[in-house]
């Protein structure tokens, strides 16, 4: 009876499932479906025309003899570890100053200040490729008319990964000064005046009001670039092609050279493992934070 | 006084210089895509053309069917962006306004597929694509994000706050559950609706993973693919007015339209994504 009531409700509510079908369906064809195939493909040597031949483990033992990839993975580590330190910290301050500061082109200045989100990463890599050029690039061209070397930014293998830093804060800092900025604006300003005639000086304000709501939010913004920082393609694809070698390369890049350039796709699956295992390792904190939020609702 | 004044003085100059650096490489493109191809600009002397050469923007028809391209970016982009607007919200509706079996587990475990980085299974993806007979065809860019978890999420939360009384009242007056979502809720929730579609359009309009894997011929590319396939080289061999004028035309649709509706309105997502 119970049995029959669930089925009962549940054609009761069909336009419901109706509705959120679209996900579920686009889940399974393209996320579940992949996830599964990948990791059978991940056991096989396959060029994607011919037989396939089942290696087991070995495409995944052979990845840590792998000299490019474990290339790769550290240079994945590095821009993971330097984004954070060049994002978070800089567009904490920026937030702060816009926050601090009333002026009447507060507005005009966040405006500036939002473009580079907006802006293409690949027009904007070549506007770097020729920032960095060595002999005819802007930088360059100012470093040595202050007396300073030139630097082989783009040709060298030890500071290729640079500009691509560089490409990548440059693009990604307005993001998280509008998150920091909208969670200072959220503080309510009585608070400040409140503290005020309680005699509170700005190192106790900084530490009982700002602080508490600022640490969240820079918790969520170490998450969401920290998933980012290991999707990594289109910014180093561009400036640098993951080169010299591959002094620049990320996962993702190598992904997708050994998938589309070099056709080991079996290979190319047990990459692409190593970097989902990576990814649910760092995305398990956002699931805490998003259902956390789903129960308190909005 | 004198210490505060000192202070602004400082946060003054620091917004200045965060301005201008990030002016300066968008400003840096359009001066150099206005240049004749003959003239260098590596340093500031050189910053300003010597006149106006418009025929950049002909040059790089040349180099790839640029036009087409554009035409390409803005059906993907515009296509796939009112999809994932309207799936999105749909769902967002359903799942914060009715009460069905399974709606919490469905829920939770849409949070959970958050986790399964869509990059990381390319190959498989690849492979579905081929059988599907999408390869080469706008439609396999258009259809496998038009429903993110992280939307449904977003528009979820956003649609809890809409009165259940009004959606009542309407009921009694013989409206159907889609007619309380197009007539009722959906002007509701303009704001967020226009902050999930600016930075889907965002997105959609700079992607280069996904064309870049599935368009396999220069007319089906969009803008971001044909760009990165441009060849240039260190030096000044390349035409670099004439690459920055493709950079340039990949880059303006989005200023300006950002500059009309202002601020795109971003600032409603972020504030409801960033509480708790």
């Amino acid at each position: 009876m119970i049995e029959k009531n669930i089925w009962q409700k549940i054609w009761q509510k069909r336009l419901m499932y109706l509705f959120i079908s679209p996900f579920f369906l686009l889940f399974i064809v393209f996320q579940f479906f992949p996830l599964i195939y990948s990791m059978i493909l991940s056991l096989y040597k396959w060029n994607g025309l011919g037989a396939r031949e089942y290696v087991g483990f070995k495409n995944y033992i052979n990845l840590f003899s792998d000299q490019m990839f474990l290339e790769c993975l550290e240079n994945t580590f590095f821009y993971w570890a330097l984004s954070i330190l060049m994002i978070i910290p800089v567009a904490l301050i920026i937030a702060a100053v816009t926050f601090v500061i009333s002026s009447k082109r507060i507005k005009t200045y966040q405006t500036i200040l939002f473009l580079p989100y907006v802006s293409a990463a690949v027009s904007i890599g070549l506007v770097f490729y020729i920032l960095f050029d060595h002999n005819a690039g802007f930088v360059n061209n100012i470093l040595a008319a202050i007396g300073f070397e030139r630097i082989p930014w783009l040709v060298s293998t030890k500071v290729s990964k640079f500009p691509v830093l560089f490409l990548v804060s440059w693009r990604a800092i307005p993001w998280y000064m509008l998150i920091f900025y909208s969670g200072l604006q959220s503080i309510n300003r009585d608070l400040f005046e409140a503290a005020k005639i309680d005699g509170a000086n700005p190192i106790q304000n900084l530490m009982n009001i700002i602080i508490p709501t600022i640490a969240p939010l820079a918790f969520f913004c170490l998450i969401n670039l920290s998933i980012e920082s290991f999707r990594r393609f289109a910014e180093p694809q561009i400036l640098t092609g993951g080169g010299p070698g591959s002094s620049s390369m990320t996962l993702v890049q190598y992904l997708y050279i050994n998938g589309f350039t070099i056709f080991k796709l079996g290979y190319a699956s047990a990459i692409g493992y190593v970097l989902t295992f990576i990814l649910i390792i760092v995305s398990s904190f956002q699931l805490r934070i998003m259902i956390k939020r789903s129960k308190e609702g909005v | 006084m004198a210490k505060k004044t000192i202070s602004s003085y400082f946060a003054q100059a620091l917004i200045f210089i965060a301005c201008f650096l990030a002016l300066f490489p968008i400003l840096w493109m359009l001066l150099i895509a206005v240049k004749p191809v003959t003239e260098s600009f590596g340093t500031i002397r050189e910053i300003l053309p010597s006149r106006i050469a418009f025929e950049n923007f002909y040059q790089v028809s040349l180099l790839m069917p640029i036009w087409q391209n554009f035409l390409n970016s803005v059906i993907v982009s515009l296509s796939g962006t009112i999809l994932t607007v309207f799936f999105c919200s749909l769902a967002g509706f359903a799942f914060a306004k009715y009460k069905f079996p399974g709606r919490d587990f469905l829920f939770i475990f849409l949070i959970a597929t958050m986790m399964v980085p869509p990059e990381t299974n390319v190959i498989p993806v690849f492979l579905i694509m081929r059988q599907l007979g999408w390869i080469n065809k706008l439609i396999s860019l258009i259809i496998p994000r038009a429903a993110t978890a992280v939307g449904i999420f977003y528009m979820r939360q956003y649609i809890l706050s809409f009165p259940d009384s009004l959606m009542e009242q309407s009921r009694i007056d013989g409206c159907s559950e889609f007619r309380i979502y197009w007539n009722m809720v959906l002007p509701v929730i303009s704001p967020a609706l226009a902050a999930w579609a600016s930075i889907g359009l965002i997105a959609r309009w700079n992607e280069l993973l996904w064309p870049l894997l599935f368009m396999r011929t220069p007319e089906k590319f969009t803008l971001m693919v044909s760009l990165s396939q441009l060849p240039v080289s260190e030096g000044l061999s390349t035409p670099w007015p004439v690459i920055m004028a493709g950079a340039t035309i990949a880059v303006l649709p989005l200023v300006i339209l950002y500059f009309i509706l202002q601020k795109f309105q971003v600032a409603d997502l972020t504030a409801g994504a960033t509480k708790g």
